[in-house]
């Protein structure tokens, strides 16, 4: 009874001496929202942590879940007591909408090996366009079509200049149905030849530092005859087009001319 | 006996339900309760090759990798560049071509982003994310 009694108080004395002995990384914040402004190029979020622990953690990895995102920390060690952050970097580029990105932390604290930070970013550009680009068919009526540009409320957008990369199109530019919208109307002069055309976008608002977007305008070269398989014959032929847009595929055999 | 064991086990059963419950609440919004891909969109690299020249590869992966290689012929588009990089497949589209978009690998999401922002903003039709992505090219590749 008495050894039995012995063990059991051995087993808490240790079980006392390990809870007293740990190391506990205490985050703020493990899930960080950022809205970054329209001309800003990167997003930076702050993770910051506490060693609330008695014995040091040691960071033994810290990975970003894509390449748009680096992550940095601050020390190799974290004393107790000690406080610190990781710095999570998203790199905006041409994204829009919701990002969520992550970086995933793995320390040698025996209570919480792992933890994920999140970064999430609603990233609402200068202006939005639907659709990107507008194309006609070979030999369609060139009648105009229209690319609607939303505007961002906050930036205060008087006008849109839009200019082609070719003179084969004409853009003309009206106010929309709705608030800080636009109406890019497009028109090719002649859809009897294969065209493409960048259309230059430059937003007219004192919250713009310069930034230009483009859309495409294009005719389409003339539509292969229906039932053309592809053949190691053909496959030549439509590789050519695909690299020389400005000349129009010569029609099949047979087919008549335009 | 028998029915000591069995009624532990429930009860067992029942305690490891609780945190499990709890965890399902609290992190409702981390849990994937739907898989992101839409099997409508993926292709398999048999099918994607099938196309030939009817199909236009668009690498979705990030500028270094795709310098490093890709499929021949592929056009570069990732989101870092997107309004640089969009117009190069824009000229090169047409009606009957079918795109195929891959990135590194299954698990990576770059891809299946390129294609939604190819059908929903620039209105492309026959956008496919081509399944397993760089890896599964290379692993036939060899």
């Amino acid at each position: 009874m008495n050894t039995n009694f012995s063990r059991l108080i051995g087993v808490l004395a240790l079980a006392a001496l390990v809870q007293s002995a740990h190391a506990e990384l205490k985050w703020e914040q493990p899930s960080v929202d950022l809205r970054p402004g329209f001309n800003d190029k990167q997003a930076v979020a702050h993770f910051k942590y506490e060693n609330v622990g008695n014995t040091p953690v040691h960071f033994k990895s810290v990975h970003a879940s894509c390449g748009c995102t680096t992550a940095q920390t601050q020390n190799e060690q974290v004393a107790p007591g000690q406080k610190g952050e990781i710095t999570a970097t998203f790199n905006i580029g041409g994204r829009t909408g919701t990002q969520v990105k992550t970086v995933t932390v793995q320390t040698d604290d025996p209570e919480r090996s792992g933890i994920v930070l999140t970064l999430k970013a609603v990233i609402t550009p200068l202006l939005e366009f639907q659709p990107t680009l507008v194309y006609w068919q070979n030999g369609e009526e060139p009648k105009p079509k229209i690319i609607t540009a939303k505007a961002n409320k906050d930036a205060a957008i008087k006008k849109l200049d839009v200019a082609s990369s070719t003179p084969d199109f004409t853009a003309k530019v009206d106010a929309g149905s709705a608030p800080n919208e636009f109406r890019i109307s497009v028109q090719p002069r002649d859809t009897t030849k294969a065209v493409y055309a960048t259309l230059t976008i430059k937003p007219d608002s004192p919250a713009n530092t310069g930034n230009m977007f483009a859309a495409a305008a294009r005719v389409m070269p003339p539509a292969p005859t229906s039932g053309t398989a592809i053949t190691p014959s053909t496959k030549a032929s439509v590789s050519t087009a695909r690299h020389d847009l400005a000349t129009p595929a010569p029609p099949p055999a047979g087919s008549p001319s335009q | 006996m028998k029915v000591s064991a069995v009624r532990q086990a429930l009860l067992l059963i029942a305690l490891a339900f609780v945190p499990a419950i709890g965890e399902a609440i609290y992190f409702r919004d981390k849990v994937s309760w739907q898989s992101p891909d839409r099997s409508s969109e993926m292709v398999n690299l048999d099918q994607a090759q099938s196309w030939g020249a009817n199909a236009i590869w668009v690498d979705a992966r990030p500028d270094n990798e795709f310098e490093q290689d890709h499929v021949p012929g592929a056009i570069p588009l990732n989101e870092d560049r997107w309004n640089e990089l969009l117009p190069t497949l824009l000229a090169q589209w047409s009606l009957e071509k079918k795109i195929v978009v891959y990135c590194s690998s299954q698990s990576c999401n770059a891809s299946r982003e390129v294609a939604r922002r190819l059908r929903d903003e620039a209105g492309l039709k026959d956008v496919f994310v081509l399944r397993g992505g760089w890896d599964e090219w290379l692993k036939n590749r060899r």
